[in-house]
């Protein structure tokens, strides 16, 4: 893989001098703290807000902490997905169009070295950001409501992360595939678009990448279905890396349409 | 004023300095590259008063990264 | 002289059009070679095939003596607009390239600033790309495509877009570098073919249509001419009815064909002279090399 490490580092500092590294994992941690947090003080804000009549009691349900990491889940699974999209549907068509890619791509480097270091500094970016807002949730949690059974969180956050991984190889493979407004378009319709499709009528399966976040939050509930889980986790990982390759076949096949 | 003694900033404190910090940041990169789409103006108009979902599309349609 | 780069029968047909269609020559070793042709004759998809990033739909491109099967090992390609990441320095990218092209890491540094002061950039190798000037990004790719010190250096268009003072240097540097390598240019701009030139490549809608060194060309095409400008119109007149050739008149010139009336300057002049003719410019004249782009590249299409 000629060329890898030099690739990885002109990735890594690409992601940090347009502070994707910065702003992508604060995204991500003032989402995990603001879940626990406006969960909390909710009944305080409408009571101080609203002008209940006197007297009036609401009863607010009583949130467990186990919940709560449920419900942020809820948020990255819209807002997060959207910023992972949106912040990378470009990094492969966005190099051809800008032509940036054509320097690259006539010195010797293999495509599986292009596509894998931007796999890999992308990956690490927003698996990092999920990691460090479900930690930050984590401790407000543990203050404000329940402290959450360690190995649970893990549990969690680990099943999570593979869903998290398949998302963000599907948005590279479709940018080394299609042109950035496709590959958005594309990205977004296999994430959130199959996810509230799977939600509809997914009840007739058990196995699919997009039932990964439901398995990940039955780590709390103990509704487990194992053999559902492992079966989700070993197609999600082939679909990983059937992605791989082909966005490492695409990216070479259409290294021709990079403006020169 | 005993309503803000009441507010627990120890668990607010950190939210606000991380959102300030997304905010300086967006902020720096605009008048640091004024390349964006659209008048820069505008956008630090966007990332001062739009909090979290103003720093976060300046991030994402607001900064030209040809 | 050894060959370096032979290519046979290159082909790149898209749906309809063929963008190149059957071109076939030799680059030896050393040597400069300018592709010329009008836009749209197909240099930049010749240029592409052989920098590896466009794959031809026929033909071969053979590097001889040369074990490898990756062409973009020893070749250095400058686009006619190269496209920098902003966000990176002049050092670093250079770099960046050397190290892509398998110049190992502390030579790399080295090399890249070498090539940055030869190519007069020494004052701003440490600012970022997107701070650069046109003429400044042309120097850039021109050092991204030498760092690495390769066999074949392929410059689409490398002065058109500069202005004369900045043309004027990147070719006394494109000079200095044909010592050391071999160089296949495109360009439209004839002067500058005319200046660093051992082969002609003339490109019209794909096709090869002429090539050879310069001197070939002209010979080929020469159309060697006479011209006398009078003084006095009616002499022209007169001057027709004293001689038996054929001649062009254009305003107060006229136009004598030497290889098809088989005249040279002395029987010209002794006529003007005998027959005291009042003269404002006698000259002798062969085709310029923008009139034999013009007949070859654009005027039969």
């Amino acid at each position: 893989m000629t060329g890898f490490m030099t690739l990885l580092q002109k990735e890594w500092k690409e992601q940090t001098r347009n502070f994707k590294v910065l702003w992508i994992p604060l995204v991500f941690i003032i989402l995990g703290i603001l879940e626990p947090v406006s969960n909390y003080y909710l009944p305080e804000i409408m009571k101080s807000v609203g002008n209940m009549p006197e007297g009036a009691e609401f009863l607010w349900p009583e949130f467990t902490g186990e919940e709560i990491f449920m419900s942020l889940l809820g948020q990255y699974q819209f807002i997060g997905i959207l910023v992972i999209v949106l912040a990378f549907m470009g990094s492969i068509s966005g190099e051809r169009k800008t032509g940036t890619a054509t320097l690259l791509y006539v010195r010797p480097i293999s495509y599986r070295a292009y596509f894998l270091s931007k796999w890999i500094v992308l990956n690490g970016i927003v698996l990092a950001s999920v990691w460090l807002g479900f930690l930050a949730a984590w401790y407000y949690i543990s203050i404000l409501f329940n402290s959450v059974n360690a190995l649970e969180v893990f549990g969690f956050i680990a099943t999570y992360s593979l869903w998290i991984m398949f998302v963000v190889t599907a948005v590279l493979a479709f940018s080394a595939s299609f042109s950035t407004g496709i590959a958005a378009t594309l990205s977004l319709l296999l994430t959130i678009g199959f996810q509230i499709v799977d939600s509809l009528i997914g009840e007739y399966w058990t196995i699919s990448p997009w039932k990964l976040p439901f398995y990940a939050t039955s780590v709390f509930n103990g509704n487990n279905d194992a053999a559902g889980l492992w079966w989700s986790v070993c197609i999600t990982f082939i679909a990983v890396l059937v992605s791989i390759f082909a966005g490492v076949n695409m990216s070479k096949r259409n290294a021709a349409k990079t403006t020169v | 004023m005993s309503e803000l003694a009441d507010v627990p900033w120890n668990l607010i404190l950190p939210l606000l300095v991380l959102q300030f910090i997304l905010m300086i940041v967006a902020l720096i990169d605009v008048i640091r590259n004024k390349r964006t789409n659209g008048p820069y103006i505008m956008w630090i108009f966007i990332i001062t008063f739009g909090s979290l979902i103003g720093s976060i599309i300046y991030f994402v349609f607001g900064r030209k990264n040809d | 002289m050894s060959i370096l780069l032979e290519v046979k029968n290159l082909t790149k047909s898209y749906s309809q059009e063929k963008a190149a269609d059957n071109i076939s020559f030799a680059l030896e070793e050393h040597t400069s070679t300018a592709l010329i042709g009008p836009n749209g004759a197909g240099k930049t998809t010749t240029l592409s095939m052989l920098a590896g990033l466009v794959s031809p739909s026929n033909g071969t491109i053979a590097f001889h003596n040369n074990k490898t099967s990756d062409i973009r090992e020893i070749i250095g390609f400058l686009p006619q607009y190269p496209k920098f990441f902003p966000w990176l320095s002049a050092l670093e990218f250079t770099e960046m390239a050397a190290r892509l092209s398998g110049v190992e890491a502390k030579k790399a540094t080295l090399e890249a600033r070498k090539t940055l002061e030869f190519v007069g950039l020494g004052d701003a190798m440490k600012k970022k790309t997107s701070a650069f000037s046109g003429g400044m990004k042309q120097r850039l790719g021109l050092a991204q495509a030498i760092v690495h010190k390769p066999k074949l250096l392929l410059l689409d268009e490398p002065v058109s877009a500069l202005d004369p003072a900045g043309r004027r240097q990147v070719m006394n540097l494109l000079k200095e570098l044909q010592a050391e390598t071999t160089i296949l240019y495109s360009t439209h701009i004839l002067n500058d073919a005319e200046e660093m030139t051992d082969q002609l490549l003339f490109l019209r809608q794909g096709a090869l249509v002429e090539h050879g060194s310069l001197e070939d060309v002209r010979t080929r095409y020469a159309k060697p001419r006479i011209l006398i400008e009078f003084e006095k119109l009616e002499d022209i007149q007169r001057f027709k009815a004293l001689t038996p050739w054929e001649l062009t008149v254009t305003g107060r010139t006229i136009a004598i064909d030497i290889v098809a009336e088989k005249v040279e300057m002395p029987a010209v002049l002794a006529i003007l002279y005998k027959e005291g003719f009042l003269i404002r410019k006698v000259e002798r004249q062969t085709a310029s090399l923008e009139e034999i782009f013009m007949e070859v590249a654009v005027i039969q299409s």
